[in-house]
């Protein structure tokens, strides 16, 4: 396995006694897109934190590219990129300008990083905003420039704290294309910390489920769902014989019947095939898919979001 | 250690303070020009020195050197404030620099605002009185290390303060006060011996004492002692500063 980064037995304790992470192993392959999902307070951004040099660690260890990231600290921060959830925007210069001195940070020349920061402004479609000021950005702009800031030093890993927190719902598709094109054409390392169910299911290759500082689920959402998650098929029928669907936990209520499944799309065929079978109509069918927020409600007992 | 992060991180605090020239560099001569003016032409005098130098050219060393002192403190201790108040000090905590870089960043920012403002407050001084300065490279000497001290305490103040207000209380409570009895307006001649001693227990008094001696040749006390106070003052706050950022001190998690 090819892994670009290693995190082992990472552990956080902050100085108020709050135990954010409890000892988390991650591994993230080169090229993928990975998603850390979880909700409030379970520990993603201290995660990014220690990664990104944000956040001091208490005890473990994380290696970007076989570097460890203490020791080798100005090798491995160059490998990333970093959008942080909260707007952080320096107002004294123009965008432009800023994202000209996020590239010399980075170790480009000044020439160097104007020539970036023109095709990144270009590409975000923000090269009409290149000499206004942040204050003077809508939200879903000013969220744009920090994504830019993570890409002006060209990194092969970009880290996204929560890219489409507050954005409106056209932006964070566009976000989610370029996102997309990035990991798929450009082989960047994406890694995406979300508390959206849509987000980590239509992005990620992989996804890490994280709740009070532990990761309690890892693998490809389709696997996720397939292990611990349940369609809920609704039959309307006029009628019902329980004994139909001896292998299936079924439920009949108001002429409806909800029947689990963990396999809908193989399931719902044969199930249908077996209601016909038995001169049973069918007035109406309704198949509520598996998806993340399911997993983890099984695996936790709570949900996910609020909203 | 000179790389482009690091010398791009220098460009951004230097270019910061002289787009707000107004805020940065005109206040500090405006002032200068209206203590020259009171202080020097309308009392000036009336008050005789021992060593038959003129009130007016005596004051303009420690006002020089009160104003270097605010400036370069001001410049590291507002523009981490900022960078805190704005959350941007994350871009400067995960780029690929060293604490020592990060602090040395904003230090030499301060040296040059106080630099800068020191020299035009000399220019400026000019215009009211003519005086000739004795050693041009100690002048210099003293303005770049104590920029470079006060730079320091800047920046550990920038760091260690919540608000805004417990940045202004060093500036108001503490320097203020410790520069007007740092011999910016008198000479240890006219004070009691009892002050005379205290005033030596004031490191303020050997800076603007060793900036005095640059420029006018004239010292109260030894010269060789302000240079050592003046750079173990530098060293020491510059040490500190860089720990802190190393460790990340009030700024990392």
């Amino acid at each position: 396995m090819n892994s670009i980064i290693e995190i082992n037995n990472l552990k956080k304790i902050y100085s108020n006694g709050n135990h954010a992470l409890n000892g988390i192993n991650i591994n993230i392959e080169k090229g993928k897109f990975f998603g850390l999902l979880g909700p409030n307070g379970a520990g993603k951004t201290t995660t990014i934190g220690i990664l990104t040099g944000l956040v001091n660690l208490t005890s473990g260890k994380i290696k970007v590219n076989g570097l460890d990231i203490i020791k080798d600290y100005k090798k491995t921060r160059k490998m990333i990129g970093l959008s942080p959830q909260e707007i952080n925007l320096d107002v004294f210069f123009t965008i432009r300008e800023l994202l000209i001195f996020q590239g010399g940070y980075y170790g480009l020349s000044i020439k160097e990083s104007k020539k970036r920061v023109d095709k990144i402004l270009f590409d975000l479609g923000l090269e009409e905003k290149a000499y206004s000021k942040a204050r003077e950005l809508s939200g879903g702009m000013k969220r744009r420039v920090q994504i830019a800031k993570a890409l002006i030093h060209d990194p092969e890993i970009i880290i996204l704290d929560e890219p489409t927190a507050g954005v409106d719902i056209e932006l964070r598709h566009l976000l989610w294309d370029s996102l997309r094109e990035m990991n798929e054409k450009h082989d960047k390392t994406l890694l995406l910390t979300t508390h959206y169910i849509e987000e980590a299911e239509n992005l990620c290759d992989e996804v890490a489920i994280i709740d009070d500082g532990k990761i309690i689920a890892q693998g490809s959402p389709k696997d996720l769902i397939a292990n611990d998650g349940e369609s809920l098929i609704n039959i309307t029928v006029d009628n019902w014989d329980s004994s139909l669907l001896p292998n299936f936990t079924s439920n009949f209520q108001d002429n409806i019947v909800t029947i689990k499944s963990k396999n809908s799309d193989k399931d719902t065929p044969y199930i249908i095939n077996k209601i016909t079978d038995a001169n049973i109509s069918i007035n109406k069918l309704d198949i509520r898919k598996a998806n993340l927020e399911d997993v983890f409600i099984k695996l936790t007992g709570k949900k996910l979001t609020d909203d | 250690m000179i790389n482009k992060s690091f010398y791009t991180l220098v460009y951004r605090e230097v270019w910061r303070f002289l787009v707000l020239y107004k805020q940065t560099i005109m206040p500090g001569i405006i002032t200068a020009a209206l203590y020259m003016v009171i202080f020097g032409e309308a009392l000036g005098s009336r008050i005789k020195l021992e060593n038959n130098i003129d009130y007016i050219i005596f004051i303009i060393p420690g006002l020089t050197m009160m104003s270097v002192i605010g400036q370069s403190f001001a410049n590291s201790s507002s523009s981490i404030m900022q960078a805190k108040y704005l959350k941007f000090i994350d871009d400067y905590l995960i780029a690929p620099v060293s604490g020592f870089e990060l602090s040395m960043s904003f230090i030499i920012g301060a040296i040059l605002r106080g630099v800068i403002n020191g020299i035009l407050i000399i220019l400026t001084c000019a215009l009211f009185t003519s005086f000739t300065i004795e050693h041009y490279f100690l002048s210099l000497f003293f303005l770049i290390v104590v920029s470079c001290a006060f730079g320091a305490i800047g920046v550990i103040v920038g760091i260690v303060s919540k608000t805004w207000d417990s940045v202004g209380v060093w500036g108001t409570f503490v320097f203020m006060p410790l520069s007007m009895l740092g011999g910016v307006f008198w000479s240890i001649d006219m004070l009691p011996e009892s002050w005379a001693y205290i005033a030596l227990m004031n490191p303020l008094y050997w800076m603007i004492n060793g900036l005095r001696y640059s420029m006018l040749g004239i010292s109260e006390i030894s010269i060789t002692f302000s240079i050592i106070i003046s750079l173990l003052f530098a060293i020491i706050f510059t040490i500190l500063a860089s720990i802190m950022f190393s460790k990340g001190y009030k700024i990392k998690s």
